[in-house]
């Protein structure tokens, strides 16, 4: 009670968040990554690697979060976050994906994909339309 | 059958007022003025010469009197009736186009018996002519159209009760240029006068009389001409419609932009139509000085070429050898390193389309860098005055000045492909001036009656000492000319020919003292402007050079090969095609064609023309002079121009003819020319004097627009298999 009447558990929750993230280096490159260091339960981690927290002590809309995958470094955005995780971190469902009794499983059910926009993998329509100019293409070295 | 001598032409001219319009259009300037005599029309005076046609009298006082058959350019035919005309006293109307002028006669253009005819002429043609005008490539731009909206009948009379349809004629296929839809045809004979009298093919023709009047080629087969496409221009209806520009665009919602062509060294002037930023046809704009109103079909239909095969980015080989697209900064960084690192080791070939404007900046930067090894890829030889005497690499004598010449001596040229628009004026002077041309070269079909004198460089040596039986009509000519090819003064003895052709030229003793006997007809665009501000002409330095850059401005004509360059040469190749050029290339600099960018451009007599923008260059392709300008920055060597206007003042600064567009600069020095040519030291080869583009199929792939144009392999194909058909001749 007295060490929480001068909030010296605050210090320990601090030292505790620093701990889960991995030491003062990682704790500083998540703070960098995600402008954000919370301490926070893990409860569970989708195949591409993102890990999913969980802390009922803030309040409802920060309490659940992503820490996105070591290998999207700084390119992680919420298209990342794939289908069943999505309805648990938006508070649709309170069932983790892998307990959700109703959630259908298929074999035919497409990976789940990033959003590809600006990248070289994005979607593009082919034109119907004649070119206006044909440019040329230079022939292939021998 | 046209060339008619003069006193035929004369005593004929009383039963038949046709052949009189051939003698006083010939004539005007020689015979004696007779006295002018007066006439009225609508009660004013005008008065005109004797044989003058109702119709020039009319248009002289700004009256127009409508009409199909007759132009100012082809003989009278009298055929369509649309001119008829009231003459007081007389009971009938008159055909105004064909009727000479009496004194004294009162015409009434505006008159009710004037108007009843018309309408009635009108009824008589419409009865035949479909009604597509809605889907009629003429709508719009059609004399048919036109006029019978203004003196054709407010109502039809046209009623079909047996359902048997208007007249039907089958479709001609007279090639890949003009689609025939010979339904629509007035049988104005436009097309079968300009083929006999100004093409010189006498394909077409008529068939059947009356109702049943059919014009075509008798048998199915091509209309071998260069001018073909002026009959496009020349139906008054849409029977000869351009086949690449059917159904593709509206004569209203097009952009038109004066232009000039530069596919051949005549520099005709056109006009180039737009839409949607795209070029999408090219018809000629009038210029009696220059292309009159025809205009060459490759000049006219190798438009598609520009849409492709084009340079669209800056290119930079790779590692692997292979050429890919980078941004401008990229391109002009690496590009500018060569330069730097190359000093005065770098040289330019300038090919057939390059610009002044970018001809010039190129010379200032490498004269800055410290280098004179600035050449054309055409070559001329620099024997005795070289290209320092403007005169002994012009045309000297003006293109329109070849249809006064009465004797015409060409040399290794072959201007019916070279430049057709002056071979369509030696016709011309051969139909209605009685010229005489001889030639020396290969054989080949002028489209007139030649002399051919035969193939070896010593006739004319042999003409010069008066051992040629040719030379006595030289000496006795009034008005000779003597027209050198550009392709025959690149060869190994050119100066020699040159030099021979100059004392030629000088032995001759021309009436008119301002009249020039040598002339020399160039086959690309940009030579007469490279040659004016200092280029070399030939790629001799830059063999010799040792060089570490190239650059090639538009030069596609694989003038050089990598072979000739030292291993570790970087060659820049700035241009708008993708062809021999572009495909040795280390780096590439997307430029503007000719319907990109306002540019001057020099034809061959020395005339100074611009041609202005139609569209934008396409993706990042700039105007030619402003690359360079871009570069000098990033190379060290700022030009200091910074817009057009600047750097036409440096144009003016070396040569002011560069800017007086629209202007001949003649040349003169004949005489020091053919002194100093005396020097010349190579003699005449005993190789016949040959011509690379000596039969149609030759002609129509040249450069590296008409090279990527389907338009003209299209041609080239029909051309080929027209040859092997049981029916050519």
């Amino acid at each position: 009670m007295v060490i929480k009447y001068f909030g010296v558990d605050r210090f320990f929750t601090f030292l505790r968040t620093i701990r889960d993230a991995g030491g003062i280096r990682a704790s500083l490159y998540k703070l960098y990554r995600f402008d954000n260091l919370r301490p926070g339960t893990l409860v569970g981690t989708d195949k591409f690697g993102n890990k999913y927290f969980e802390n009922p002590t803030y309040f409802y809309g920060r309490n659940r979060w992503v820490e996105y995958a070591p290998q999207y470094g700084m390119e992680y955005d919420g298209s990342q976050v794939p289908a069943e995780w999505f309805g648990w971190l938006h508070y649709k469902t309170d069932y983790l994906p892998m307990n959700d009794p109703t959630r259908p499983k298929y074999k035919w059910m497409a990976e789940h994909t990033e959003n590809l926009s600006g990248t070289p993998g994005q979607y593009m329509p082919y034109s119907t339309t004649r070119p206006k100019i044909e440019a040329w293409v230079p022939s292939k070295c021998k | 059958m046209l060339r008619l001598t003069i006193s035929r032409v004369l005593n004929e001219a009383k039963s038949s007022p046709k052949h009189l319009f051939v003698a006083t259009r010939s004539q005007s300037g020689e015979v004696k003025k007779p006295e002018k005599i007066e006439v009225f029309i609508d009660d004013k005076s005008v008065l005109v010469e004797p044989g003058t046609t109702v119709l020039q009298a009319a248009a002289m006082i700004g009256i127009e009197i409508p009409r199909f058959c007759y132009h100012e350019r082809l003989a009278v035919a009298g055929n369509c009736r649309m001119c008829l005309v009231e003459v007081e006293k007389s009971p009938k109307p008159v055909a105004a186009c064909a009727m000479p002028v009496m004194k004294g006669w009162r015409i009434k253009t505006d008159s009710e018996m004037t108007r009843r005819a018309r309408e009635g002429i009108m009824e008589f043609l419409l009865v035949n002519h479909p009604l597509d005008c809605p889907i009629c490539d003429q709508g719009g731009e059609c004399d048919l159209q036109d006029q019978s909206m203004a003196f054709g009948s407010d109502r039809s009379r046209f009623t079909d009760i047996d359902f048997s349809g208007k007249r039907a004629v089958e479709d001609k296929d007279i090639g890949p240029l003009v689609k025939t839809i010979m339904t629509r045809c007035i049988h104005c004979t436009r097309c079968i006068r300009f083929a006999s009298e100004i093409a010189g093919i006498n394909d077409l023709g008529t068939t059947g009389r009356g109702n049943d009047m059919q014009v075509g080629t008798y048998i199915e087969k091509l209309f071998m001409s260069e001018l073909s496409g002026n009959i496009i221009d020349l139906c008054p209806v849409g029977a000869l419609t351009s086949k690449p520009y059917s159904f593709t665009a509206r004569p209203w919602e097009i952009r038109k932009v004066d232009s000039i062509d530069v596919l051949d060294a005549v520099g005709s002037n056109i006009v180039v139509s737009t839409r949607t930023g795209e070029v999408m046809r090219i018809v000629p704009r009038v210029n009696e000085e220059i292309n009159e109103e025809w205009l060459a079909d490759k000049s006219r239909f190798s438009y598609d070429g520009l849409k492709r095969q084009r340079l669209v980015t800056p290119m930079l080989r790779d590692k692997d050898g292979e050429l890919k697209a980078v941004d401008w900064e990229a391109a002009l960084v690496t590009v500018a390193k060569v330069i730097k690192h190359a000093g005065d080791k770098i040289g330019v070939i300038a090919g057939g389309f390059a610009d002044a404007e970018a001809l010039i900046a190129l010379k200032d930067l490498l004269n800055r860098l410290g280098s004179e090894a600035l050449c054309t890829e055409h070559t001329f030889p620099l024997d005795g005055s070289g290209t320092d005497l403007r005169s002994s690499y012009l045309l000297n004598n003006k293109i329109a000045g070849a249809e006064e010449a009465d004797l015409v001596l060409l040399v290794g040229t072959n201007p019916r492909f070279e430049a057709p628009l002056l071979n369509a004026r030696l016709r011309k002077g051969w139909v209605h001036n009685e010229s005489n041309v001889a030639s020396i070269g290969p054989k080949i079909d002028l489209t007139y009656e030649h002399e051919h004198l035969g193939d070896n460089p010593s006739v004319l040596q042999q003409i010069a000492c008066g051992q040629h039986q040719f030379s006595k009509k030289l000496k006795a000519a009034k008005k000779p000319l003597i027209i050198v090819g550009a392709e025959t003064l690149e060869r190994k003895d050119g100066g020699a020919i040159l030099s021979a052709v100059q004392s030629l030229a000088a032995c001759t003793q021309p009436e008119d003292s301002h009249w020039k006997v040598l002339n020399v007809l160039h086959k690309v665009a940009s030579q007469v402007a490279a040659l004016d501000i200092g280029y070399n002409p030939g790629i001799d330095k830059i063999r010799e050079g040792n060089l570490k850059v190239l650059f090639l401005l538009g030069a596609d004509e694989g003038a050089i090969h990598k072979e000739d360059l030292p291993k570790d040469c970087f060659i820049i190749y700035q241009g708008h095609h993708g062809d021999q050029g572009a495909n040795i290339a280390d780096a590439i600099l997307p430029g503007a064609a000719y319907t990109e960018k306002q540019a001057t451009y020099v034809n061959t007599e020395g005339r100074a023309q611009q041609t202005l923008v139609a569209v934008s260059p396409p993706g990042r392709a700039r105007e030619d002079w402003k690359i360079i300008r871009a570069l000098s920055e990033i190379v060290g060597a700022k030009l200091p121009y910074d817009n057009l206007n600047q750097i036409r003042d440096r144009l003016d600064e070396i040569a002011p003819h560069l800017t007086k567009y629209g202007a001949v600069e003649g040349a003169n020095y004949f005489k020091q020319a053919e002194q100093l040519s005396k020097n010349t030291k190579t003699a005449l080869e005993s190789q016949p004097i040959d011509v690379k583009i000596k039969e149609l199929q030759d002609y129509y792939m040249t450069d590296s627009i008409s090279r990527a144009s389907t338009t003209m392999s299209k041609c080239v194909q029909a051309v080929l298999k027209q040859k092997q058909s049981k029916y050519s001749n």
